[in-house]
């Protein structure tokens, strides 16, 4: 299988995979790593241990000023960053790659005001724009969230997907089916789209990285939705409480590293993918 | 056709490709130049548009929220006049009328008088004046990273590509790329905790040391540089690893060109090679792609202007929002949008100056 070339020829797709793999798996079983770690205690319920505990071998990364075990809570708070990610990346690949790919393959004026768009669009700070959406959206579930965030990371993967087409539908193979006359469905279903996943794969991992980091652009800022705990919350709340003149390191480290890896671990997939699938790339390294 | 720009992370960049299909009475750099400023144009007021309608599509009355305020604070207590005095308001604020009367006078408020109305803020002065005062210090940030992180990335990376094969510059060129994908505010979140709480070296915040006048005078300058660092630092090591990835890229697919080879037949020194050969062929994209990485610094510094406290746009942007004054909120995005198209098409026009390719007719 394609994937399994990869993970061995890669070893920035290998370690992309393995590092987001290990973040799903924690996340999807979170609720079992947390009863391990403090066994039937709420992690929310404030006040069960000390405040402001140091690390200690009952609480690997100490505890908060409401006396809540700092690993149990931000194992509480990856699976929401998780899905905001996954989810935004998700529809706005789908969203880019109808842009990208109707795009390329329209041509002409079409394409002229649908890449302009999508440059305008990169070109422009965005984050910016999101802030303010944030903070008169506050009610909003995490696919609601994660919907709104898309409508801004949708253009990476137009970009990516429409260039893709474009080198596509030059190839000998799409020129005999067009001059056989088949229709543009099953040109852009059998000849292209197999071609286009890892494009798709690419465009998925640009996107669900920018979902999120604008997702802890938002929680920093203070403008989380009610009700929402991510690693970008529990980041603003260590601030907040002053972990940084207080020296308490664990508090900001271990959403930021989460968050780090999270993002990491996406680049190196769509760079692995990039690497292997784009001739010109090859040898490069 | 020869592309004079391979852009590694965005693919096909044809913006600096001149159109030598269609060539009119204009050489062919005037009308890439008037063609360049149209597109400008076009976005401009694109961009401006659209931020009007964003705004807009905001739900609630920022005037009825303003006037409940002012009467919770007791500058009103004639509760019956409510209805007039938000009238009154609303006029003020240029949100009468309908809405295509509302859009014509905003866009000629914006384009011609830079006008952005009252802030909510600190009201009666006007948005601009707070944006005005903010925006120095964001344009000292954001430009000392970035020209900061482009030439030490775009050196390194010349070098890097230039001795690929050695140990170090494979283990500096994965090292590169990890930090290159970490974002600037992690970055500055770890220096500040570094370098100005546990080790206090740095300011932890601010733009200059409060008890100083703000003036040209050394002492001031100093303070302002000692205050700027951190952020300035942050935004440009994350810039500088992903100038030196996609820079050692270009240089090592220029290392396997024909022309390469020859000179090296010809004997010339390495010296000469790198430089004139290597370097300049290299660093050209990289001014073309300056641009395009601008809007993500931009948008990043919000967000490091938040943790340090930094007296620019950013903090400003995130004060207006929290007091939902949409008339300063509105003029600090519409600002950095203007701000980072015309670095854009700054980078644009010197582009054909610099690089002969793209001056040339072929």
């Amino acid at each position: 299988m394609a994937v399994m070339k990869i993970i061995r020829s890669s070893g920035q797709f290998r370690f992309g995979i393995t590092v987001l793999t290990l973040l799903i798996v924690a996340a999807l079983a979170h609720e079992w790593l947390i009863s391990l770690l403090i066994g039937d205690t709420d992690p929310r319920q404030v006040g069960a241990y000390g405040i402001l505990e140091s690390p200690s071998r009952n609480h690997w990364l100490g505890t908060d000023p409401y006396g809540r075990d700092w690993l149990a809570m931000n194992l509480l708070g990856l699976p929401s960053s998780l899905a905001v990610a996954g989810i935004a990346g998700i529809i706005s690949t789908l969203l880019g790659a109808i842009v990208g790919f109707y795009s390329g393959f329209a041509g002409g004026r079409t394409d002229a005001i649908l890449r302009t768009m999508t440059d305008m669009l990169l070109v422009i700070p965005t984050l910016p724009l999101i802030l303010i959406l944030g903070s008169y959206a506050r009610g909003l579930s995490i696919v609601e969230l994660a919907l709104v965030l898309s409508a801004f990371s949708w253009p990476f993967a137009a970009r990516v997907i429409r260039s893709q087409v474009l080198s596509l539908r030059e190839r000998p193979y799409v020129e005999l089916s067009r001059m056989s006359d088949l229709r543009n469905r099953h040109i852009i279903v059998q000849d292209i789209l197999p071609n286009m996943l890892p494009y798709l794969g690419i465009g998925l991992a640009t996107s669900s990285v920018g979902a999120a980091f604008a997702l802890v652009g938002l929680t920093i800022i203070g403008l989380a939705p009610s009700g929402v705990l991510d690693l970008g919350t529990l980041l603003s709340l260590a601030l907040e409480w002053g972990a940084l003149s207080l020296g308490k390191w664990p508090l900001f480290f271990a959403p930021m590293t989460l968050l780090i890896l999270l993002f990491l671990g996406a680049a190196f997939i769509s760079q692995g993918l990039e690497e292997f699938y784009n001739p010109r790339l090859q040898g490069r390294r | 056709m020869a592309l004079p720009v391979e852009s590694i992370e965005h693919g096909d960049d044809e913006r600096v490709v001149l159109d030598r299909s269609r060539r009119g009475f204009l050489g062919p750099v005037a009308s890439y130049y008037v063609r360049r400023i149209a597109v400008f144009l076009v976005t401009l007021w694109g961009a401006i548009s659209a931020s009007f309608i964003f705004f807009r599509l905001i739900p609630g009355d920022p005037i009825q929220a303003f006037v409940t305020q002012m009467e919770s604070q007791g500058r009103y207590s004639a509760s019956e006049q409510t209805q007039e005095i938000a009238d009154h308001y609303r006029q003020v604020f240029g949100l009468d009328g309908n809405i295509v009367e509302q859009y014509f006078r905003y866009v000629e408020r914006v384009l011609f008088h830079f006008d952005f109305g009252p802030s909510l803020l600190s009201y009666p002065l006007p948005a601009t004046d707070l944006i005005l005062r903010a925006l120095p210090w964001t344009l000292g940030l954001v430009g000392a990273a970035t020209l900061l992180g482009w030439v030490v990335g775009v050196f390194l990376g010349t070098f890097v590509g230039w001795g690929r094969t050695s140990p170090l510059a494979k283990w500096v060129t994965n090292l590169s790329l990890g930090i290159s994908h970490i974002h600037a505010y992690f970055i500055a979140l770890l220096f500040v905790y570094v370098f100005a709480y546990w080790n206090p070296i740095f300011p932890t915040s601010g733009a200059y040391d409060a008890s100083l006048e703000p003036g040209w005078n050394a002492e001031f300058i100093l303070s302002t540089i000692r205050h700027g660092a951190l952020p300035v630092m942050a935004t440009a090591l994350v810039g500088a690893m992903g100038w030196l990835i996609t820079t050692r890229a270009l240089v090592v697919t220029i290392l396997g060109e024909d022309y390469l080879t020859y000179a090296t037949a010809k004997g010339l020194p390495k010296r000469r090679i790198l430089v004139t050969y290597v370097m300049r062929n290299a660093w050209l994209p990289q001014v073309a792609a300056l641009g395009i990485t601008l809007g993500n610094v931009v948008g990043g510094n919000v967000l490091i202007e938040n943790l340090f406290r930094y007296p620019g746009l950013g903090t400003l942007l995130v004060s207006a929002i929290t007091t939902r004054d949409i008339n300063t909120a509105q003029a600090v995005i519409t600002l950095l949008i203007i701000f980072v198209l015309t670095a854009n098409l700054i980078i644009d026009l010197i582009l054909p100056l610099v690089d002969p390719r793209v001056r040339r007719d072929h």
